[in-house]
């Protein structure tokens, strides 16, 4: 059962998403919605932890750009952390890791939000 | 376009892409949900932000949208020419709407729609010449531009994701034929049983007295059938044998039938050849029921083999046969004949079992007393025998009277 509520938390004014392995799925398109929410609440700092994802299919790249697409409407950031070599890899093949800064640790993450602005940096 | 050759990693990415799609396409799956995530995945492929899948109707010569991920307003639908439409079936390589492309000026207005949603590249889907669908994506949300190999790539996922429309759409019209079937067998199955009724009408009009006679018999018969276990299509093939078991009468004089004194020889001869001409109708016809005609010839046996026309005796009677005898002669005596007043309910019983074992098989009867027993004491899920006698019963009597006789 796919609990994607439970998939996030709120650090500060920064929430953090845990997409797991639901995000290659069509499923995954209600992390969209739940990222909507937190838009909707006035949060504009998004960090997408993949700690818990193994490998990023073309379903979750769709998805992670509709989810990108959503927070740049809204004028806010959106950083990546914990990505493994082979989602690096696969970004990097389909262009992501140019629009997304990616960081070690989702720790390293909230620490740049802290001092980040509202645009999204390559 | 630029030609650029891809990575050994790309190639990999989108070969295991390509490795998904099939399995989705040929998975058990919805196929709204299959169609969903064959766009998710294409879009995902090509880092496209925008998205639309349309399957196209060719007798509406509409294009209409049956996914969509990332637009800002509904993609809905897109007329087209039938002539856009076949010049567009041979064009199999994908577009950009951008490009001066013959194909693109084919789409005319639609092309315009589509630039407006904000989308780029079109791929069209197409098996043996038959147009679809199109499957229409955003440029990369990174602003590079579509490779030479990424419109081709474009168009081996479209050609799968095609293959997925066909299967659908023989599926859909596969049900539709299944549908349009069922409804005209359901037509004809009820042309089938109003000539039966209308028979067993022209039957029963014979006799004055026999008013309703065929349907009681038919009934009776089909709940004693349940109630001896029969499946429910030998209770259907007991109930139609009811409605036309006497149909030998037709042939019979209706001075004789509604003859109020005791018939001479010939008189009788006549009335009681009634089963056999009646299985010689019955057996001409080709019904979907078996023992219809034997059910109409044996319903005059007697279980000690002294009826007509055959003197069978015991199990040689076939089974309905044993039903419909008895469930004819508890009615023939439940109700006014033009020679007798009908009997009471309880002498009609004492009859049946007077005649039991010897006119009347005994597990017959058994089952039509247990069917009785059960209306009585309202146990029966609904009542069929006592609420059609002609007596007013107390089924309380009923039942203690049905107690100490059986």
């Amino acid at each position: 059962m796919i609990d994607i509520l439970n998939g996030c938390r709120e650090v500060g004014d920064t929430v953090v998403l845990y997409p797991q392995n639901y995000i290659n799925g069509i499923e995954g398109e209600k992390l969209e919605q739940v990222c909507e929410t937190f838009i909707e609440k006035g949060i504009r700092k998004v960090v997408i932890d993949f700690s818990e994802t193994d490998i990023v299919n073309s379903i979750g790249v769709s998805i992670l750009i509709g989810i990108i697409e959503k927070i740049k409407e809204a004028e806010g950031v959106v950083l990546f952390s914990s990505l493994s070599k082979i989602n690096i890899e696969v970004f990097r093949i389909v262009g992501l890791t140019k629009l997304i800064p990616s960081f070690a640790t989702e720790a390293d993450a909230i620490k740049e939000m802290s001092g980040a602005g509202t645009q999204i940096g390559g | 376009m630029p030609d650029i050759d891809p990575s050994l990693e790309k190639l990999i990415f989108n070969l295991n892409t390509l490795s998904e799609l099939g399995t989705e396409i040929t998975s058990a799956n919805d196929f709204k949900r299959i169609v969903k995530s064959s766009l998710f995945m294409v879009m995902g492929s090509f880092s496209a932000s925008k998205g639309v899948l349309y399957t196209y109707d060719s007798e509406r010569l509409l294009f209409s949208p049956i996914a969509s991920k990332g637009l800002t307003e509904p993609a809905g639908g897109l007329r087209l020419s039938a002539t856009a439409m076949k010049g567009l079936a041979e064009h199999s390589r994908p577009i950009d709407l951008h490009s001066g492309e013959s194909a693109v000026s084919l789409l005319g207005q639609a092309s315009e729609r589509l630039i407006r949603l904000g989308l780029k590249v079109v791929g069209f889907l197409v098996v043996r010449d038959e147009l679809l669908g199109m499957i229409v994506i955003s440029g990369n949300v990174g602003g590079e531009k579509y490779s030479n190999y990424d419109l081709q790539l474009l168009s081996v996922m479209a050609q799968n994701i095609a293959f997925s429309l066909q299967s659908h759409s023989l599926l859909k019209r596969l049900m539709q034929k299944y549908n349009e079937n069922k409804e005209l067998y359901e037509n004809l199955r009820r042309i089938y049983y109003d000539t039966i009724h209308a028979f067993a009408a022209a039957i029963d009009a014979k006799d004055a007295y026999t008013k309703g006679h065929s349907h009681r018999v038919a009934t009776y018969s089909a709940v004693v059938a349940k109630e001896m276990g029969w499946s429910d299509e030998r209770i259907e093939g007991i109930r139609i044998a009811g409605l036309l078991h006497d149909i030998g009468k037709i042939a019979v004089d209706k001075t004789i039938i509604n003859k109020p004194s005791g018939l001479n020889g010939h008189e009788s001869v006549e009335i009681n050849s009634h089963p056999i001409v009646g299985y010689e109708i019955l057996s001409k016809i080709k019904f979907p029921w078996k023992g219809i005609p034997f059910m109409t010839r044996n319903h005059h046996e007697k279980i000690d083999g002294t009826g007509y026309p055959d003197r069978l005796a015991g199990d040689d009677i076939p089974q309905g046969a044993r039903i419909v005898t008895l469930v004819d002669a508890f009615d023939a005596m439940t109700t006014d004949r033009p020679y007798r007043r009908r009997l009471s309910f309880v002498d009609a019983m004492s009859e049946l079992k007077a005649h039991t074992s010897t006119q009347f098989d005994s597990d017959v009867v058994y089952s039509f007393v247990s069917v009785l027993k059960k209306e009585a004491t309202g146990r029966a899920k609904s009542s069929t025998i006592l609420p059609l006698l002609d007596e007013k019963l107390d089924t309380e009597k009923v039942s203690v009277f049905l107690k100490e006789l059986f």
